[in-house]
């Protein structure tokens, strides 16, 4: 157990460096520059910005320095926020992001499995056909279409719910449902087939035979089983959540990471993006050694796959 | 933080993230408008968007227009307590044009005599032309006459910074807790992404007039999102709103509704760099082929000001030598046909703009009105910087501007200068209009000037460097609460001259 978690890690240290080598590069490869502004810049002052940036350097000794300084933890100047640094601005959105994504995490996860569980309980009747209709649906519909459909009807027509904003508890239900509901559709259509499949089993029928109640088999002997796809299905879904709260804090101005990576990435502020993407790198590689963890404690097989 | 309101609270939808709240090292219009209740410069606003003394209670020019003598004002003080002087000036102008500050927008005070070689590093900070005689008094030389240095000091370049709390704290001065002001507001918070809070400021000059205690400016850069949380009472203000949404805005909630048209130029440049644009009969033939008014009365329609002068209509005092002219395709053909384009060899051009569904359909129009004359238009859009970098560069056929800004002529006709840089996007130069312009630069007497830059426009627009098309439009939702609001073409609101009604006006959600 020990080699293998030292192995990935190592592997994902090296997947890291390569994010961020081609990062580094490919933001400084797209067109326009971080000091394009509504406004002209004369060459001398353009060259004043450009020296106090090392812009002028040769692009392996700015990829040098850059590596330099990340060693360090430090992840540079932002090139166009002039009074916070890449880390003040991460370390403020980041915990905005993962309060976002871990809750909507979670309701995916609670709302999935529960009503994918339930729905396997009676295959083929109409609970079951309308959960299915709803995975369906949910699965079918981006955040980009049901995050302002949400905004309208709760915020705009019935003013239960704040449109907008960072400014309390509130302000997080709307941008956390509309997260979640496509990931909880697919881990509602994972367990549902996961429960179906296991409820077919031997042991179950044994149990059923036993005349154990129907809930306690479920709780007891289907679930554990049953949650073995569901769990490695989680690292992808995180992964993908956190891409997700991309478009919801721009719909919800959630001063979130993904906000600062898309304001970042328009405005071609070199260090922001590089520095955001190394963040969501570091996320997705760190959530996925996660599930593959929780993965080689439910079932010990896989660490030998 | 509390989810509601605060009892006087000024909730204002900003339009986006500020990206400094340094005065000199500002750039965005956004920016402005939070500066501009932090800091008072020499000249401020008054509520109609007019110059009103700001810091400086009365100023004198001296009869050659070199030297401005300003008198500031005695109860000036920062929000510390500590009194503003001319030496707060004098450290605030030097550290504007200092290369090592490296303000984006220095230049607007080139004006100044020994501001330019100053902020390339040529001369020491010492060589610029600001002195102060006394406490109270800042002297000004200008390299060359400029009447227009009043309206060009109300920009955030030309305010004060505190000399005793930058010379100690250096760069991190400028963030919360830190800032010290001059103006009506100071700094309380900034969230990034999110907003930036300002409260009053007890020690400014007229504080007593000040009657919003708080004012949060919210960084909403999506339209959408922002007419959503106006529409949801999140916001009192939003500067603008989805162009489809007007109509009902108008129906349902004309009081919510300020339109004022924007000191601003929107207009095609050709590159007369190169082929076919080069040749100005084509220039004129696509000139022609346009109709202006169909543009902004049919698919615009949001109240935009067409103009055939590449000065904005609502520039006050300059009446422009160029007439409104109707579209004339026929002479456009004859024109394209004389240029050796026809029907067997057609002329096919790229039209560069800017990315957007509202501005897609004026270029949309263009493109059908150029192939009724038998033009091939290729739209190519992309995002706003791209764009304009691509401008700059010369990297383009025929493209949509746009210039936004003051009050003067001189401010747009500029562009079309040989020596203008790379905002002269088309690469125009013609010896004529440069000599007028010079001329007109080198004039004191304000009448004097502005003849010479309407001849200078009328020589240059002769053969059609530029295509004016309109001056935007400010569409503003205001909730009726807000009071002390004038739509004004400066687009200009300051916080210190507006109030809240105390009673909830209900019912009035649009």
């Amino acid at each position: 157990m020990a080699r293998y978690l030292l192995r990935r890690i190592a592997f994902s240290l090296v997947t890291l460096w390569a994010v961020v080598t081609v990062a580094f590069f490919l933001v400084r490869a797209a067109p326009g520059g971080p000091f394009d502004g509504e406004r002209r810049l004369p060459p001398s002052v353009e060259a004043n910005l450009r020296a106090a940036y090392h812009l002028d350097d040769p692009l392996p000794r700015q990829y040098g320095r850059y590596l330099a300084m990340l060693v360090g933890g430090d992840l540079g100047p932002s090139f166009r926020s002039k009074d916070f640094s890449v880390n003040e601005l991460i370390g403020r959105g980041l915990p905005v992001s993962l309060v976002l994504g871990g809750l909507a995490f979670l309701l995916a996860l609670a709302a999935g499995v529960g009503a994918g569980t339930w729905a396997a309980c009676a295959k083929d009747r109409p609970r079951d056909r309308l959960v299915t209709i709803w995975a369906t649906l949910g699965l079918a519909l981006p955040p980009i279409i049901v995050a302002p459909a949400l905004v309208l009807l709760f915020a705009v027509g019935l003013g239960w719910l704040p449109a907008g904003g960072h400014q309390g508890a509130r302000h997080f239900v709307l941008p956390v449902v509309a997260l979640a509901l496509p990931h909880a559709a697919a881990f509602a259509r994972l367990a549902r087939g996961a429960v179906i499949e296991v409820l077919a089993r031997p042991h179950v029928l044994t149990a059923r035979a036993k005349g154990l109640p129907g809930r306690r088999i479920v709780v007891r002997h289907v679930l554990p089983s049953a949650l073995l796809p569901v769990v490695s299905f989680a690292g992808p879904a995180a992964a993908a959540l956190l891409a997700g709260s991309m478009v919801i804090e721009q719909v919800f101005s959630l001063p979130g990471l993904g906000r600062h990576f898309v304001q970042g990435a328009l405005n071609r502020d070199y260090t922001l993006v590089t520095g955001a993407v190394i963040v969501y790198a570091a996320l997705v590689l760190g959530l996925n050694l996660l599930a593959d963890i929780c993965l080689v404690r439910l079932d010990r097989r896989a660490s030998h796959a | 933080m509390p989810a509601f309101a605060f009892a006087a609270e000024l909730r204002i939808g900003n339009g986006g993230e500020p990206l400094t709240l340094d005065p000199h090292r500002y750039n965005l219009n956004l920016e402005e408008k939070i500066l501009g209740d932090l800091f008072e410069g020499l000249t401020a606003h008054d509520a109609r968007g007019r110059i009103v003394p700001g810091a400086a209670e009365s100023w004198t020019t001296s009869a050659d227009g070199l030297t401005w003598t300003f008198a500031l004002r005695e109860d000036g003080r920062w929000a510390d307590g500590a009194p503003v002087t001319a030496e707060d000036f004098v450290f605030s102008f030097r550290r504007l044009l200092d290369p090592r500050t490296a303000a984006s927008l220095a230049y607007f005070l080139y004006a100044i005599d020994g501001a330019e070689e100053v902020n390339n590093g040529a001369a020491p900070l010492e060589r610029l032309g600001v002195t102060a005689p006394d406490a109270l008094t800042l002297r000004v030389r200008l390299r060359e006459p400029f009447p227009f240095l009043a309206e060009r000091l109300i920009y955030p370049t030309g305010f004060p910074v505190p000399k005793h709390v930058v010379a100690k704290l250096g760069d991190d001065w400028v963030k919360p807790g830190n800032m010290v002001t001059n103006g009506a507001y100071t700094l309380a918070d900034w969230q990034p992404q999110a907003f930036v809070r300002a409260i009053r400021n007890p020690h400014f000059r007229a504080a007593e007039s000040v009657r919003v205690d708080t004012v949060t400016y919210f960084s909403t850069d999506d339209r959408n999102a922002a007419y959503n949380r106006y529409l949801a009472g999140e916001l009192d203000v939003i500067g603008d709103f989805p162009l489809g949404e007007l109509a009902r805005v108008r129906r349902e909630a004309p009081a919510h509704l300020h339109v004022a048209p924007l000191l601003s130029m929107m207009y095609l440049v050709f590159n007369t760099a190169e082929a076919p644009f080069a040749d100005a009969r084509v220039r004129r033939a696509l000139a022609l082929a346009l109709d202006r008014r169909r543009i902004t009365e049919q698919v615009l329609r949001g109240g935009e000001v067409a103009s055939a002068s590449f000065v904005p209509p609502m520039v006050a005092g300059y009446d422009s030598a160029v007439a409104q002219s109707a579209a004339d395709p026929p002479a456009a053909r004859a024109l394209l046909r004389e240029a050796g384009y026809h029907a067997g060899n057609p002329l096919a051009v790229t039209l560069r703009h800017i990315a957007g569904a509202d501005n897609k359909k004026a270029q949309v129009a263009i493109a059908a009105m150029w192939n009724a004359i038998g033009v091939r238009t290729e739209l190519h859009h992309a995002e706003l910087n791209a764009h304009f970098a691509a401008l700059r560069q010369g990297d383009f056929q025929v493209a949509q501007a746009g210039w936004f800004g003051e009050n003067n002529p001189e401010h747009y006709l500029e562009l079309l200068m040989s020596t203008a840089g790379d905002v002269n996007y088309g690469r125009f130069a013609d010896p004529e209009v440069d000599a007028l312009m010079q001329e007109a630069k080198r004039t004191a007497d304000v009448a004097e000037r502005v003849a010479l830059l309407r001849r200078a426009e009328a020589v240059a627009l002769a053969t059609h460097p530029v295509v004016p098309l309109y001056s935007v439009t400010v569409r503003s939702l205001v909730h009726p609460r807000v009071a002390g609001w004038h739509a004004n073409a400066r687009n200009t609101h300051p916080a210190r001259y507006l109030w809240l009604r105390s009673e909830k006006a209900k019912g009035t959600r649009p």
